[in-house]
């Protein structure tokens, strides 16, 4: 249900930041829905596992637009908006690296 | 404190990385700066030769074959890079469904540049050429162009694989 992961790169700078930890509810969603704004980790089949935040929700729930917070964040700009399928969780708790 | 226990579970456990990319997708790609630096190092290669069978083994030859050998260093690992840099970042899921083996290739080209830094041996630098050339036909189909092969048009004259355009 949880999972801990590391946070590689810079585009959700500066909120998070190369080098922080955050722990990932896996399953939270019936009883913790997703609205945008959530930071969320999923799978995307060509760049493998990534972090961003929810900007909206395509009608029908099934559908999520995610960007970063940097001006040259790879997002769904670049590739268009993730699949519920490729969802890993929604982070929950963030650790952040000391500066 | 929190983060350093979390450090450290991270070295005993390796978590999973959540990538936050952030990177400027420019699409330029073009492996014939890898050819090229392949080629090169077997002109390090026939030019440490030439000035070997010279015979002379003064200050002049010992200067010229230093420099020869820092070029070839410096043009497998060139390679190598090239290469590193084309498959991380432009070969897909879909490019190695339709050509299987090449990650293979791309672990043979590694290979290759490494034993092109260690030794003088020619055949070696040769395949290291080859290899690349495949990798080329291999990446331009992935682009949808046509590639011919013709002999590089300076010493070594060896055959290269140029996009059809």
């Amino acid at each position: 249900m949880l999972k801990i992961m590391k946070v590689s790169g810079e585009s959700l700078a500066p909120q998070f930041h190369e080098g922080d930890f955050v722990l990932i509810a896996k399953i939270p969603f019936v009883l913790n829905r997703l609205k945008p704004g959530d930071v969320i980790a999923f799978y995307h089949p060509e760049y493998g596992v990534m972090i961003k935040k929810i900007d909206f929700i395509l009608p029908g729930g099934t559908e999520f637009f995610v960007v970063g917070t940097h001006h040259l964040s790879l997002d769904s700009r670049l590739f268009g908006p993730i699949k519920r399928g490729e969802l890993i969780g929604k982070v929950i708790w963030h650790i952040r690296k000391p500066r | 404190m929190l983060y350093k226990l979390f450090q450290k579970l991270d070295a005993k456990f390796s978590f999973e990385l959540a990538q936050a990319h952030c990177d400027i997708p420019c699409g330029i790609y073009d492996p014939i700066t890898a050819q090229i630096a392949a080629l090169t190092v077997v002109r390090m290669i026939d030019l440490m030769a030439d000035l070997e069978a010279k015979g002379a083994h003064d200050a002049a030859y010992h200067n010229s074959m230093a420099r020869y050998v820092a070029v070839k260093e410096e043009h497998a690992e060139k390679a190598k890079h090239e290469i590193r840099v084309i498959w991380g970042d432009y070969i897909k899921a879909q490019h190695i469904e339709k050509h299987p083996g090449v990650s293979d290739l791309v672990h043979k080209i590694m290979q290759l540049g490494s034993k092109a830094r260690q030794t003088n041996d020619r055949d070696n630098a040769v395949q290291l050429v080859e290899a690349i050339n495949e990798f080329a036909e291999i990446f331009w189909d992935t682009k949808g162009i046509a590639t011919k092969r013709a002999k590089a048009p300076y010493n070594p004259p060896l055959e290269m694989v140029y996009p059809a355009l």
